[in-house]
C-alpha cells in the first residue's frame, strides 16, 4: 500500500497522468464542441482511428512528422465532414451514422494497413515518425513541477492550450456564440437570421480536428506506431468526460484528468502484480460511476431550481 | 354539371380492408427494394475499393459471394453464424424499437456464455434440464445486465451509449480476469475451461443429417421460438404496443398515460435476455467450452441485421442469414484471395449510412409513387 502511494505522489506518475490524458481530453473537447452544437457526436472513436491510422501512413511515406500530423487531421476532419452530410443534408440519424462511422473506421484502418504491411495487428515493421517532445528551458530545471512539465510531447502542450482556445471561442466570439445558441435551440437561432446547418457543420468540422489531433498523438506521440482500434474506447470516455465536466471546457479538462489518472494508476498498479485485466476495469468503472453522479448531480440542481422557483411564487 | 350531391359510396368494409393491405403491402415491397438497392450498391462500393487497391476482385468476389456454399462445412459455419446474428438481431430489435441505443449485446453475449458455462460444467443435470438450466441462468444474468443501462437511462437519463459501451468494456475485461485466473484447469497448456457436460451439448446437425455440417447445432430452434416470440411481444401484448409508441414519440406516450420509464427500462433488459441466449449458444453449442474472446466481434453485428430488416422481427432471419453469408463468405474470401474480409465491415458502414440516410430512401419512394401514378394515367 505504501509502495503504491509512493507512486501516486510522485512527479513521474504526475507526468504520466498528463500523458494519458492527452488523448481522451482532446477528442472531449471536440465533442464538447459538437454537443453545444446540437450535435451528438459519437463518432470521435471512429474519427481518432482514421486520423491515427493516416497520420503513422503519410509519415511512413514522406518521413515528414509535420505532413502526417496534417494528413491524420485532414482525414479526421473529412471523417467529421462525411458525418455532418449524412446527418444534415440527407436526414441520417447522427447515431447509427456514427456507429458506421467507427466500423467503416476499424474495417478501413485495418484493411489498409494489411494491405501495405501484410500484418494485421499494427503497423510496428514501418518506420515512422513521432511528434517532437518539448523541453522547456529554465521550466526542465524546476525540482518537482520541471519533470511534469517539461518535455511532453507537442500535442500534450495543444490538448492543453486547446481547453483554453475552446472556451475563448465558445463564449467569447461570435461563431462561437451562435454555434451554442444552434444547440440550445436551432428554431429560435434560425429566427433570428442564424444559419443553422452552417454553425452545425462548423461544430463537427471542428470536432473533427480536435478528435483528430487526439489521434495523431496516439500512433505519432504515445506510441510511434499505428495498431489496430488502438483508440480502445477513448472516445467513448472522451463522451463521459463531457458530460461529467457539465458540458463546459473548464470541467471537461478536470473529467479528463480524472480519468486520465485512473488509467494512469490502472499502469501503475499493474506493474505491483495486481491483475491486469482488474486494473484495466477502473476507467470504465470510473466512467460508469461518474454517468450517475453526474445525473444525480443533474436532478439535485433541478430540485433546487424548482424550490427556488417555487418559493419566488409564494413571496 | 350536376346539380345533385354525389351520395357518399356505401362502406364495403372488405374492399377497404383490401385496399389497406395491399398499400401495407406496397409498401413493404418499396422498403425491401430499397433494402436490395443499398446492399448491392454497399457491395458495389466493396468492389471499387477491391479494384482500385488493385486486388483480383473477380476472385476476391466469387469466394465471398459463392464460398459459403463451396463446402458442406463452410454452409455450416454459415447456419452456426447465421443462428448467433438472428438472435443477436431480436435482441437488438426490442430496444432499437424503443428508439433506445442499447449497444450491450456485446457484454450481454460475454456474461452469459459464462453464467451457461458454470452452470453446464459443474452443475451436473438430467438431459434436457441440462439444456434448458444453462439458458434459463444466461437469460436472467443478461435480462439483469440489461436493466442496469435501462434504469440508469430511464430514471437517471444517463447516456445509454456510453454506459453500455463502458459496461462492456468492464465484463469483457471481467472475463478474460475469471477465464484466466478460475476456470482454466490447472496445468492446462492453453487459456479454456473444461468441457461442459455432454448432456449440456446442444446437438449437432452434422450428427442428424450425416453431413459435415461442422458446428451448426439444434440452435436454429432457438431462433424459430423467438422470433415468433419477439414478434408476438411487440406486436400483440400491450407491452409491445408501449415501446412501438415511445419509439414513435416519447412525449406523446407519456402524455398518453404510459409509463415510459419502466417500459424504457424493460426494452433494454429483455434485449439483454435475448443477447443472453445467443452467449448461451455460443457455449451449449458452437464451442462446448469457454475460450478467450467467445463474442468478440459481434457487438454490432445485431445492429445490422436489426437495421436491415427495420427492426422487423419477421425480417430479421432473412437479414440474419444474408448478413451472415457475407461475413463467412469475407473468411473465405481473405484466405482465398488474400483481401482483408474487413472489408465487409466497410460493405457493412457503407449499408448502415445509405439506409438511415432518410432523404435517399424517401427520394426512392417518391420516384417510385410518381412512376405509379403516371402508370395508372396511362
Amino acid at each position: 500500500m505504501e509502495q503504491a502511494l509512493q507512486v501516486i505522489f510522485s512527479a513521474t506518475f504526475i507526468a504520466a497522468v498528463l500523458r494519458v490524458t492527452t488523448p481522451i481530453l482532446l477528442p472531449a473537447l471536440g465533442g464538447l464542441v459538437a454537443e453545444l452544437g446540437g450535435v451528438a457526436n459519437i463518432a470521435l472513436e471512429g474519427i481518432m482511428l482514421t486520423a491515427a491510422c493516416a497520420g503513422v501512413l503519410i509519415s511512413v511515406a514522406t518521413q515528414s512528422e509535420w505532413l502526417g500530423l496534417l494528413a491524420g487531421v485532414a482525414m479526421g476532419v473529412l471523417m467529421a465532414l462525411v458525418l455532418a452530410f449524412f446527418h444534415l443534408n440527407l436526414k441520417a440519424d447522427v447515431i447509427l451514422a456514427a456507429i458506421a462511422i467507427n466500423i467503416l473506421a476499424s474495417g478501413s484502418t485495418i484493411f489498409v494497413v494489411f494491405l501495405l504491411t501484410g500484418d494485421k495487428g499494427s503497423t510496428s515493421a514501418l518506420v515512422s515518425k513521432q511528434m517532437p517532445f518539448v523541453e522547456i528551458p529554465l521550466i526542465r530545471d524546476i525540482p518537482l513541477l520541471g519533470p511534469i512539465v517539461s518535455g511532453q510531447n507537442l500535442l500534450t502542450y495543444v490538448a492543453f492550450i486547446a481547453v483554453a482556445l475552446v472556451a475563448v471561442f465558445l463564449y467569447r466570439t461570435r461563431a462561437g456564440i451562435h454555434l451554442r445558441a444552434v444547440g440550445e435551440n436551432p428554431e429560435a437561432a434560425r429566427s433570428v437570421g442564424i444559419n443553422v446547418r452552417a454553425q452545425q457543420y462548423l461544430a463537427l468540422a471542428l470536432s473533427g480536428l480536435l478528435a483528430a489531433l487526439g489521434g495523431v498523438y496516439l500512433s505519432m506521440g504515445y506510441v510511434k506506431f499505428f495498431a489496430r482500434d488502438m483508440t480502445a474506447g477513448r472516445g467513448f470516455i472522451a463522451l463521459a468526460a463531457i458530460f461529467l465536466g457539465g458540458k463546459t471546457p473548464l470541467g471537461t479538462m478536470i473529467a479528463a484528468l480524472v480519468f486520465g489518472a485512473a488509467e494512469a494508476l490502472s499502469v501503475q498498479l499493474g506493474n505491483l502484480r495486481v491483475p491486469n485485466q482488474l486494473v484495466q476495469m477502473i476507467p470504465y468503472v470510473a466512467t460508469l460511476v461518474a454517468l450517475v453522479v453526474y445525473a444525480l448531480a443533474q436532478r439535485q440542481r433541478a430540485i433546487a431550481r424548482q424550490r427556488k422557483f417555487r418559493q419566488a411564487q409564494a413571496t | 354539371m350536376q346539380a345533385t350531391l354525389p351520395t357518399a359510396p356505401a362502406f364495403d368494409r372488405a374492399a377497404e380492408r383490401a385496399r389497406v393491405q395491399q398499400e401495407r403491402r406496397r409498401s413493404a415491397m418499396i422498403d425491401f427494394s430499397v433494402t436490395l438497392g443499398t446492399i448491392a450498391l454497399a457491395l458495389l462500393v466493396g468492389f471499387l475499393v477491391m479494384l482500385i487497391v488493385g486486388k483480383d476482385p473477380l476472385l476476391a468476389y466469387s469466394s465471398l459471394l459463392s464460398g459459403p456454399l463451396s463446402r458442406s462445412n463452410r454452409t455450416g459455419r454459415w447456419i452456426e453464424d447465421a443462428t448467433t446474428l438472428i438472435i443477436l438481431g431480436l435482441s437488438v430489435s426490442i430496444p432499437f424499437r424503443a428508439r433506445q441505443f442499447s449497444l450491450g449485446a456485446q457484454g450481454q453475449m460475454f456474461i452469459a456464455a459464462m453464467i451457461a458455462a458454470v452452470v453446464a460444467i459443474y452443475l451436473p443435470m438430467p438431459p434436457v434440464v441440462a439444456v434448458l438450466l444453462p439458458l434459463a441462468a444466461a437469460m436472467v444474468v443478461g435480462f439483469l445486465v440489461g436493466l442496469l443501462p435501462g434504469l440508469m437511462k430511464a430514471y437517471l437519463n444517463a447516456n445509454e451509449i456510453v454506459s453500455t459501451l463502458m459496461l462492456n468494456a468492464v465484463i469483457v475485461l471481467l472475463y478474460d480476469f475469471l477465464l484466466t485466473n478460475v476456470f482454466t484447469p490447472p496445468g492446462s497448456q492453453s487459456l479454456r475451461s473444461e468441457l461442459i457436460q455432454p448432456n449440456s451439448m446442444l446437438l449437432r446437425l452434422t450428427a442428424i443429417f450425416g453431413v459435415n455440417l461442422g458446428r451448426a447445432n439444434l440452435a436454429v430452434l432457438f431462433v424459430a421460438i423467438l422470433v415468433i416470440a419477439v414478434w408476438a411481444l411487440l406486436n400483440r401484448t400491450p407491452f409491445g404496443y408501449e415501446i412501438r409508441t415511445i419509439g414513435a414519440n416519447e412525449k406523446f406516450a407519456r402524455y398518453g398515460g404510459i409509463n415510459t420509464r419502466r417500459t424504457i427500462a424493460l426494452s433494454f433488459a429483455i434485449g439483454g435476455a435475448i443477447a443472453a441466449v445467443a452467449g448461451a449458444h455460443l457455449v451449449l453449442g458452437v464451442h462446448q467450452r469457454l475460450i478467450p474472446g467467445i463474442a468478440a466481434g459481434l457487438g454490432f453485428e445485431g445492429i445490422v441485421v436489426a437495421l436491415l430488416a427495420r427492426n422487423n422481427p419477421l425480417f430479421i432471419p432473412i437479414t440474419g442469414v444474408f448478413y451472415s453469408y457475407l461475413r463467412v463468405g469475407g473468411d473465405i474470401m481473405e484466405q482465398e484471395a488474400a483481401v482483408g474480409a474487413e472489408i465487409v465491415q466497410v460493405i457493412q458502414a457503407v449499408i448502415i449510412l445509405l439506409l438511415t440516410a432518410q432523404v435517399l430512401v424517401d427520394y426512392v419512394k417518391a420516384r417510385s409513387r410518381r412512376a405509379r401514378s403516371v402508370s395508372c394515367a396511362a
